[in-house]
């Protein structure tokens, strides 16, 4: 398989000022700074299949924005290398900037006060496009989008579920081999954040473009990426597919199930762990957690029970996983900078 | 270079129907240029009928020297004004970025992807006022009006770049507004004859600070006998302004894309 | 004060060139004291910042929490921009008066209170202008460029450019018959020795029937503004 993007311990770190508190160590701040260096990056490296759609999950703050930044150019390393395309993406060559696009989910690049027509007609001169042709695909694009009925209005009067499409049509116009897309779902509601996840995946199916995606809502990661990067504090935390992940992580399943009589005394089923699970006498629902290993040895037990009329096992779901994988990330990470 | 002009009409058609979207804002910015010419008329308008010469220019060539700083005031304030005006907002915001990401030089469009198009109005009436006053000097030669055609686009050029490299500081720190302050008042120096200053002080403004070149060199091509040398160092001169500019702004993106988040 | 130098050289350009030593009847020390006071006066007399914030709020819509509070929006920001005008006064004073005593201008710093109660009380006029536009907001997008065009209007008519009894009649006595030359030649006018203490009564005169005029055209303004608002609960 072709690669199309690689890095190699690549990082980025930055110097800021801590601006003191007080009148008189502002006065001192003045002459003797002190920079604080936060690390924005630690060094990573990785390689993206050509095609591919990896999804880069993190907190905020964790270093998404700053790792496309670096692969879309807009800043330099600190340390380390990156091929995209085979250009080193802080050159800004046009070649590469004519292959690639960067949708940041809460920048417009479209103009406020025209028609997004009128604004895709000056981003189709910007990328040397034919006219023609950049009209078909606009109407295509919005076709998808089921948007063409506001292609003629002022951005300004669009909402902001339709804003992200015309954005989003803007930066697939020149048909980029890379498209990072930033927080592309961001605030919208849930039918625009359906429309658009879908449209994404079409789109890369049919065209084939490389993507990194960054996201809040786990729906969009789990639906459409190939690959899943996690990343907290700065650290790649993990690399590799998503049902790896889910079924890496220590991820307790629930089993639902329900008697037709109320139990008449307490009982113990037995797991690996030593006390086994209690369940209390008088109850008739019950919801027990357990994890994955045990599940075989409890479902053999509870299917034996007399009087069982439900049972259920509850998928693991990916949003919860990824959240508490980041929670027992930052807890670590707390812990290990207090001692 | 085809491209970047094609660009370029694109620009201007989209900031003209943008321009329209608001009625009411074309009019009170054509208004504005008017109550700003208004009063540089007035003031000297007023002095003149107290006294005959104003640093050894007579009424009649004093309101020749407003023509030509209405006119070029205006084309500055169509092509770059809004530009460079908006464009610490633009960094604060995050929307360089964006610009950054395009394969088209970002000076460029930084710099004229906007166009005041209401001020061609304001260029129709400076205009206006220039021919009028040209008209009532006793002895002037029109085949002056060529010297015009470069010695308004290095005005220009000097306006632009020096407002550019100060705008740029705002990639560097983030509030810039003070800098902001510190270039109208420079500007405010070019817009009065060069010879009302002490001599140190012109001969900066004809150097380092070039803002006689803004007006006073231009409107001298018209009044006087032609000063070949002046006028090819401010032709010089203005080119290595922009790029001044240029390198400045090479220097600005190196200092965001090692420093910004 | 790079304004007020500028202004500085052109007046002595003027006299270096006139023929005589007085121009309309004051020495060259009075004009340059004149343009140092009329810079510093200019800036208290004339509203940016606080005239911005009321349309941006009534742009974004965010008036709604002023709309509920006590004080009216009129009145929050009137105190406000007061005590922002009442600080900076107090500081920059400092400039003209250490350069006119420096250079032995004429200035006369007795006559200093009363001049900022008349500019202080024109400041309501001002105030009242900024509701007027701030007002038109309601009504349309980008009210910011008539803000810009108000005040050039203002400063051409305030009097900064050139002591306004140096331009001919009729527009001489039109100019003070506004309430505007309040904001820098009748207290520059007063505390440079052009004018008599008659014609600073004349400015609070002046200044307190365009507050009737203009409060009462701003509370029609803000009423419909108001209801165009509520009517379109936007």
């Amino acid at each position: 398989m072709e690669i199309a993007i690689k890095t190699e311990q690549l990082s980025r770190t930055f110097k800021s000022y801590q601006k003191p508190e007080g009148l008189l160590n502002s006065i001192k701040g003045f002459w003797n700074r002190q920079y604080t260096e936060k690390v924005a990056l630690a060094p990573t490296s990785f390689e993206i299949e050509k095609g591919k759609i990896v999804g880069l999950v993190g907190g905020n703050g964790a270093g998404k924005t700053t790792l496309l930044k670096l692969l879309s150019g807009l800043i330099h390393p600190t340390s380390g290398t990156a091929q995209v395309l085979g250009f080193k993406p802080w050159e800004r060559k046009p070649e590469f900037l004519r292959q690639m696009s960067i949708l940041l989910g809460q920048k417009n690049q479209l103009w406020w006060d025209i028609a997004p027509l009128d604004s895709f007609a000056m981003l189709a001169e910007i990328y040397d496009l034919d006219k023609a042709k950049a009209k078909t695909k606009v109407s295509e694009l919005a076709e998808l989008l089921d948007c063409s009925h506001v292609l003629q209005t002022q951005l300004r009067r669009l909402s902001l579920g339709e804003r992200m499409k015309m954005e989003l049509i803007g930066s697939l116009l020149h048909e980029p081999k890379i498209l990072f897309l930033d927080e592309p779902t961001i605030g919208l509601d849930i039918v625009a954040q359906t429309v658009i996840r879908k449209f994404i995946g079409d789109y890369v199916k049919e065209k084939g473009p490389t993507v990194i995606l960054t996201s809040h809502y786990m729906d969009d990661i789990a639906k459409l990426s190939d690959q899943l990067f996690l990343i907290s504090q700065g650290q790649f935390v993990y690399q590799g597919t998503v049902q790896g992940f889910v079924s890496k992580s220590q991820m307790q399943q629930k089993i639902h199930f329900a008697l037709a009589e109320k139990l008449n005394q307490d009982l113990v089923l037995k797991s690996s762990h030593p006390e086994g699970i209690s369940l209390k006498a008088g109850q008739q629902e019950f919801i027990i957690s357990v994890d994955q290993e045990n599940i075989p040895q409890l479902m053999t037990q509870i299917t034996q029970l007399s009087g069982l009329s439900q049972l259920r096992i509850e998928e693991a779901d990916f949003e919860e996983v990824i959240h508490q994988f980041m929670e027992a990330e930052s807890r670590l990470r707390k812990t290990r900078h207090s001692n | 270079m085809k491209k970047y002009l094609r660009l370029y009409s694109a620009f201007f058609k989209a900031s003209l129907i943008a321009d329209l979207e608001y009625r009411a804002n074309f009019l009170t910015r054509i208004a504005t240029d008017i109550f700003w010419y208004l009063a540089q008329i007035v003031t000297f308008e007023t002095i003149y009928r107290h006294t005959n010469l104003i640093g050894g220019w007579t009424v009649e060539q004093m309101r020749v020297f407003l023509g030509v700083l209405f006119v070029v005031d205006a084309f500055y304030m169509i092509l770059f004004h809004d530009n460079l005006d908006r464009m610490s907002e633009r960094v604060r915001k995050g929307e360089l970025d964006l610009l950054l990401a395009k394969p088209v030089n970002s000076q460029f469009m930084l710099s004229c992807q906007r166009l005041g198009t209401a001020m061609i109005g304001n260029l129709l009436i400076g205009t206006s006022w220039l021919v009028w006053s040209l008209s009532q000097l006793p002895d002037f030669q029109v085949l002056n009006l060529f010297w015009l055609l470069v010695l308004i686009p290095s005005g220009l050029l000097v306006v632009y770049s020096c407002r550019f490299i100060f705008s740029s500081t705002a990639v560097i720190f983030t509030r810039s507004e003070n800098l902001m302050y510190l270039w109208f008042q420079l500007y405010k120096l070019g817009m009065r004859p060069d010879s009302i200053y002490v001599p140190w002080l012109r001969i900066l403004l004809l150097t380092i600070l070039p803002m006689a070149f803004i007006v006073s060199i231009p409107a001298r091509s018209l009044l006087f006998v032609p000063d070949y040398a002046l006028f090819a160092w401010a032709i010089f001169w203005s080119l290595g302004l922009l790029y001044v500019s240029h390198l400045f702004w090479k220097f600005a993106l190196k200092f965001y894309s090692s420093a910004s988040s | 004060m790079c304004t007020a130098l500028i202004e500085v050289t052109l007046w002595m350009a003027v006299f270096a060139a006139a023929k005589t030593e007085l121009i309309g009847g004051f020495p060259k020390e009075s004009y340059l004291a004149y343009a140092i006071w009329a810079a510093f006066m200019a800036r208290i007399s004339v509203s940016w910042m606080y005239e911005f914030r009321m349309i941006e709020e009534i742009d974004s819509g965010s008036i709604n929490h002023l709309l509920v509070r006590p004080f009216t929006f009129f009145e929050y920001y009137l105190s406000q921009m007061m005590g922002y005008k009442l600080v900076t006064t107090l500081f920059s004073l400092i400039v003209p008066f250490a350069v006119s005593t420096a250079f032995d201008l004429p200035t006369d710093a007795t006559k200093l209170p009363i001049v900022l109660l008349l500019v202080f009380y024109y400041l309501i006029l001002v105030h009242i202008l900024s509701l007027i536009v701030a007002s038109i907001a309601f009504h349309l997008n980008r009210v910011h460029s008539m803000t810009v065009a108000k005040n050039l209007g203002l400063w051409l008519l305030s009097g900064e450019l050139v002591p306004l009894d140096l331009i001919p009649s009729p527009y001489k006595e039109t100019l003070l018959a506004l309430p505007f030359c309040n904001a820098v030649y009748i207290p520059v006018g007063y505390i440079t020795g052009r004018l008599g203490i008659e014609q600073v009564y004349a400015g609070f005169a002046s200044i307190t029937w365009s507050i009737l005029i203009f409060g009462a055209l701003s509370v029609v303004m803000w009423r419909w503004g108001i209801r165009k608002y509520v009517g379109t609960g936007a």
